[in-house]
């Protein structure tokens, strides 16, 4: 991986279409306060000893790492995998007292007391970008879809953002923010909208537009390689991918793999059925879906860009997963997606259940003893 | 004309006058330690103990000590409880090698300073007392030099964690000694072996005790932080004040109410600990009262004892964390840290080494003199130790010194 990003960066390297992986930011918790620790750097020094599937990386704070799922071709083996790296985290944490959990952001850590990873980069980040860059202390999944060239990439970055609000719904975990009941179902895309380069790719056609777009906003020195858009949705030309940004890590592994299926088979649907042409409206109700997403979940409208009405989001996910029910049969993701349908019937939501977790126990420390609980795959 | 409403002169030094002068004294010296010459605040409160106690300007008289020794116990009972409020047996259940790395370094911390003295040619069962006492790390050096730096992780936890576990050994290890002692004195032996029976199990009972009136009590409060601190406090206190009452050991009955609260705290009634800005007053008192109640004596007149017992101690302890440091999950070079961190003797050696010379004069005349000394020695220079060690690991936050 180069970091300082020139025109071999951005050349795209194919990968098999529909190909999926994973990346999950977790929260290390301190045992006896359940507050965010600093234990990323011991947990790592532990599990280089280990062997295992995918890779568990440092992230720009001490209290966090990030597991990377290897390639997958089906939601099954994906799923299997984040199993055994969950469990290989969870025990070297053991020995560490650590507690690892999902969740998009911690329930009462103060921002303030966050310290950085001590690399280049994420000194620079915070050197740039100041208090936002502790207040970056969330905890999001990016979910990978593989892509036979640039120009699929564009287009799939097109049609997948009408399903951001879909993606930030179903994956929702970060009700609680700096101790506080912030009311949204997902407050940590509210930490991520304060960056200049948050947002969103711009309207180009292809790949080559795409990169003469990249080519200006580099020379110009605003950007010095992909890394710097945070955009809710970019093509990662290294990988060969487009990659979905908006979700929180959710509370279990099992849920990130469902995750992972649903954009596995929306992938699918578009690239091999080209059922719509982009569209600019797409991008006109993008904020819009997107707060109502955050704020309300499943129970949240958005407007359909291309009828141009309003629709719960619930009732478009449920719609959605009927309409790629077949693509996702052919990939082994039925299952998955049934589930997924399930949970939006039920009006079930990670956020929810940490709501309740709260109403019960009364603190929320023992929400993020929970959360840890439930990580662990022992609840 | 009257003017009986004026005070007599000279008027008398009232508690409130004492406890605020120490206060600020304290405080005084502590930052221009800090501002000045770099050291932990905790070495400042000390030394403006050391200025104003009896040794030096006599401004604190033992009388005076004796007088306050009820804040001691409290602050004491404070830091213990809250010692062993953060020892988690889980931890060790999951990290099999850290409960072997735990034992080892009291076994091998008491094995040294006890081989070191025979090999001298004291007694073996004066020399083990000795070993016993010595073994313990000073649970407040360590917990105030982290709070201070605000350190956090894997050194910090098990600095404490060994702390707590050679404070009880020591304890322990001394009270079951002391029968040994007894029987060797021809006392009679009937109190040999009831004497540590009570004092350990009361002091068990008082800590289980107040541990089910806390969390019977937390229950009915519910879950909110400004009670459950001021239930904290009083429970401390409340069973500070019984342990003294009852002639227990206020280190063990508070250590039992710290571990059993948070180890028998099924449904988590309890929330996470902060003492915050409160509990930095015990602590200012506590180091100039325990700085006042130094002796340095020894050092004039067997240097080289005290020398060996601290150099014997610390090589046994490095030895057993080095010995297995790696099986239970420390990075390299974090072990000699940990050897380091726990080099500050404890402050409870004074009671301890006080209330064996008092059963046994023998005891105070051949190594009572050394011990002090070397507590002495490392209550000044082992804030210094321990500081360093956390902040070599990286676990201080360099934005703390300020604070």
């Amino acid at each position: 991986m180069s970091e300082a990003g020139g025109v071999d960066e951005m050349e795209f390297r194919p990968s098999a279409a529909v190909s999926l992986g994973v990346e999950l930011e977790l929260q290390l918790l301190r045992a006896h306060d359940l507050d965010l620790s600093r234990g990323a750097a011991d947990l790592l020094e532990l599990l280089g000893k280990r062997k295992l599937p995918g890779a568990v990386k440092p992230e720009i704070t001490e209290s966090m790492v990030e597991l990377n799922s290897s390639v997958h071709l089906q939601h099954g083996s994906l799923r299997d995998e984040l199993v055994a790296m969950r469990d290989a985290v969870v025990n070297e944490a053991g020995v560490l007292n650590l507690r690892v959990a999902g969740g998009g952001s911690h329930p009462f850590h103060d921002w303030a007391d966050r310290r950085i990873f001590p690399t280049g980069r994420f000194r620079a980040i915070l050197e740039r970008y100041g208090y936002l860059a502790k207040q970056f202390t969330v905890f999001g999944q990016h979910i990978h879809v593989g892509c036979p060239n640039g120009d699929d990439a564009v287009y799939l970055v097109h049609m997948l953002t009408r399903y951001v609000p879909h993606f930030i719904a179903l994956s929702a975990a970060s009700p609680f923010y700096q101790g506080e009941d912030t009311g949204f179902q997902s407050s940590r895309l509210t930490s991520i909208s304060a960056f200049p380069l948050a947002g969103h790719m711009p309207f180009v056609r292809d790949w080559a537009e795409f990169l003469e777009y990249y080519e200006k906003m580099r020379s110009l020195g605003i950007v010095a390689s992909m890394k710097d858009f945070y955009w809710d949705i970019r093509p990662k030309p290294e990988y060969g991918t487009v990659e979905i940004r908006v979700c929180d890590t959710p509370l279990t592994v099992q849920r990130a793999a469902l995750l992972g299926a649903y954009a596995q088979a929306l992938a699918a649907y578009h690239l091999q059925e080209r059922p719509r042409a982009p569209a600019r409206a797409v991008y006109l109700v993008n904020s819009f879906n997107r707060f109502e997403a955050s704020r309300f979940g499943c129970r949240g409208e958005l407007i359909e860009p291309y009828e141009s009405r309003r629709k719960k989001i619930g009732e478009d996910i449920l719609h959605t997963i009927e309409t790629i029910m077949p693509h996702a049969l052919k990939i082994g993701g039925a299952d998955a997606l049934t589930e997924l349908a399930a949970d939006v019937r039920h009006g079930y939501s990670d956020a929810n259940w940490l709501l309740e977790c709260r109403t019960i126990s009364g603190s929320l420390p023992d929400v993020a003893r929970e959360a840890a609980t439930r990580w662990s795959g022992a609840a | 004309m009257g003017l009986s409403f004026l005070p007599q002169l000279p008027f008398a030094l009232s508690a409130p006058i004492m406890i605020g002068a120490l206060l600020a004294a304290g405080l005084l010296a502590g930052e221009a330690a800090n501002r000045y010459l770099a050291l932990p605040r905790i070495t400042g409160y000390a030394l403006a103990g050391v200025a104003l106690g009896p040794q030096l300007s006599g401004v604190l008289s033992e009388e005076v000590l004796r007088a306050l020794s009820v804040l001691i116990d409290l602050s004491v009972g404070l830091i213990v409880f809250e010692l062993g409020f953060r020892f988690d047996w889980r931890w060790l259940k999951r990290n099999r090698w850290l409960l072997a790395t735990a034992v080892a370094e009291s076994l091998f911390g008491f094995g040294a300073i006890f081989g070191a003295l025979v090999y001298f040619g004291f007694a073996p069962a004066l020399a083990a007392s000795a070993a016993a006492i010595g073994t313990a790390t000073s649970p407040a050096i360590v917990m105030l030099v982290a709070h201070e730096l605000r350190a956090e992780g894997q050194i910090t936890e098990r600095t404490l964690l060994f702390t707590a576990v050679n404070s009880v050994f020591a304890y322990v290890a001394l009270t079951l000694l002391l029968p040994l002692l007894h029987l060797r004195l021809q006392a009679g032996w009937l109190e040999a072996v009831l004497r540590p029976a009570y004092i350990l199990g009361g002091s068990l009972l008082a800590g289980v005790a107040a541990c089910m009136l806390m969390l019977g009590l937390a229950r009915w409060l519910g879950k909110r932080e400004d009670r459950q601190f001021v239930l904290l406090v009083a429970m401390v206190v409340l069973t500070v004040g019984v342990a003294r009452s009852l002639n227990l050991s206020v280190m063990i009955a508070l250590m039992a109410l710290g571990m059993l609260a948070r180890n028998f705290d099924r449904r988590h009634v309890l929330m996470p600990l902060r003492f915050g800005h409160g509990g930095q007053l015990f602590f200012v008192i506590l180091f100039v009262l325990t700085g006042a109640g130094l002796n340095f004596g020894a050092w004039t007149t067997a240097a080289w004892l005290v020398t060996v017992l601290l150099v014997a101690r610390f090589l046994g302890k490095a030895l057993a964390i080095l010995a297995f440091a790696r099986l239970s999950g420390v990075r390299p070079g974090g072990a000699g840290l940990l050897a380091i961190a726990l080099f500050p003797m404890s402050g409870l050696a004074v009671g301890m080494v006080r209330d064996t010379s008092e059963l046994f004069p023998v005891f105070g005349q051949q190594l009572g003199g050394v011990l002090l000394a070397a507590v002495a020695f490392t209550e000044l220079v082992g804030p210094l130790a321990t500081q360093f060690a956390l902040r070599r690991a990286g676990e201080a936050d360099p934005e703390a010194r300020g604070e």
